[in-house]
């Protein structure tokens, strides 16, 4: 579908032509019930000359059909709120890791400490980065989102225990309308085992998040789980026998 | 289900739409896009879900992704509105099925309004955001005669436009809801 709506040159049927925009006009009367007398005869009269417009009438009567079924439309003007959060997005906050707007701020960063993540659309995506994988990274950082714990599209850094000797883990959690996202970069797990990643809710539920497989290069993933950040109190990596490999509380949720 | 969408005509009257993003460059100008689209990803979020702060929370999500994903927009492949409207389908659909699978205890005053009164909810979406996505004239023409029940005349007088206009923009808001009913089926194949 074109936007805004094709053919508008046409609107008052200046665009297809005084023949052709008066076919329009009355098969658009005809799909609402609203010919006329009269108009129904010249219409008649169309439709014997041209069967196209019966073809016409039978494939926009689909649509008719539909509009019947959706109830009403809201026509709605975005809030003085929405507004200032989405004019936050893309906004340079008080994270150093960003330094200004723009193409440049999806840069990879490597090294120690935190590690470049995969932005990705897709939930629960994976990918094992080998050395010199060439793949455009880029942290979810990036989103410039800031905020306190529970703000939508902010990144949290949450902070795991319990690893083996070996496991370098880094973990984030992203509040979303529809529940949390995990991002996690995971060095160290066994090659070839599963690992399972379950959110915990506060009243002890368990919401299954995702599994991926050990790898002898670094893992990142992005997990979700249908939990609002506001109702979940830890985060936990489990091995296949299902026993915790790592967890991460999180702190409540406060406005 | 990422239709691929045609390029946007230029509409009379309006500024072509390509201000949001500057020219020669992946830099995304939020504020401009919001702007310019905001209201008409604000209706199909409120009007595909009912919900107006979950349809606010959409946008804003709708945002996020698009500054995420910046340097993956191509001008060559539609414009800044399709790009929006692309991801705003996938957010608004994360959403449904989210809240189609966590129902939730709610006082009967906050109960957000039935949706699902066609077979196929995704066909209530996918209505939602082609009725979203037609120019404010073709909308207001379409939703009075086929959603309200009026008729071309009763319309005419509340808004003074002549009837033959009316019918007009509404045969090509048809046209343009088919087409994007078809791509969508297509492109959910």
């Amino acid at each position: 579908m074109t936007d805004r709506t094709p053919g508008v040159g046409a609107d008052d049927g200046a665009g297809t032509g005084g023949a052709g925009a008066r076919r329009d006009e009355l098969t658009a009367a005809a799909l609402a019930d609203d010919l006329s007398p009269s108009e129904r005869v010249e219409f008649d009269a169309l439709r014997a000359a041209d069967p196209s417009i019966d073809a016409e009438l039978a494939s926009l009567g689909v649509v008719v059909g539909g509009l019947s079924d959706f109830g009403r439309w809201d026509d709605v003007a975005p809030s003085d709120g929405l507004r200032e959060r989405v004019d936050a997005v893309g906004r340079v906050g008080d994270d150093p890791a960003v330094s200004h707007i723009g193409p440049h701020v999806a840069t990879a960063r490597s090294g120690r400490g935190r590690r470049p993540l995969l932005i990705a659309v897709a939930a629960a995506a994976c990918l094992a980065i080998g050395a010199g994988g060439g793949v455009l990274l880029a942290t979810p950082r990036d989103t410039v989102v800031a905020g306190p714990a529970g703000t939508l599209g902010a990144v949290e850094h949450v902070d795991f225990v319990g690893q083996p000797a070996g496991v370098d883990l880094d973990g984030d959690l992203v509040a979303h309308t529809w529940g949390t996202e995990t991002v996690l970069s995971i060095d160290g797990l066994p090659t070839g085992s599963a690992f399972t990643v379950v959110v915990v809710g506060d009243d002890g539920r368990e919401y299954e998040s995702g599994a991926f497989l050990g790898s002898d290069v670094r893992v990142d993933c992005r997990l979700n789980a249908a939990v609002l950040r506001s109702d979940v109190a830890s985060v936990e990596i489990r091995a296949a026998d299902g026993h915790d490999i790592a967890v991460a509380s999180v702190p409540p949720v406060t406005s | 289900m990422i239709a691929v969408m045609g390029r946007a005509g230029p509409v009379p009257g309006r500024v072509a739409d390509r201000s949001p993003m500057s020219e020669g460059s992946s830099g995304l100008d939020v504020r401009a896009a919001f702007v310019e689209h905001g209201s008409s990803l604000l209706g199909f979020a409120v009007n595909a879900l009912r919900d107006r702060a979950l349809a606010e929370d959409c946008v804003q999500e709708t945002f996020v992704r698009a500054w995420r994903a910046r340097d993956s927009f191509d001008a060559d492949r539609g414009s800044v509105r399709t790009w929006l409207f692309a991801i705003e389908r996938r957010v608004v659909l994360d959403v449904y099925r989210a809240r189609t699978r966590t129902p939730s205890v709610v006082p009967l005053e906050h109960a957000p309004d039935p949706v699902a009164t066609v077979a196929d909810p995704l066909e209530r979406l996918g209505m939602a955001e082609g009725l979203a996505r037609l120019s404010d004239d073709h909308r207001a023409a379409v939703v009075a005669v086929h959603l309200e029940g009026l008729s071309y005349r009763e319309v005419s007088e509340r808004t003074g436009v002549p009837v033959a206009t009316l019918r007009t923009r509404v045969f090509h808001a048809l046209r343009a809801l088919r087409t994007h009913l078809d791509d969508q089926e297509t492109t959910d194949d």
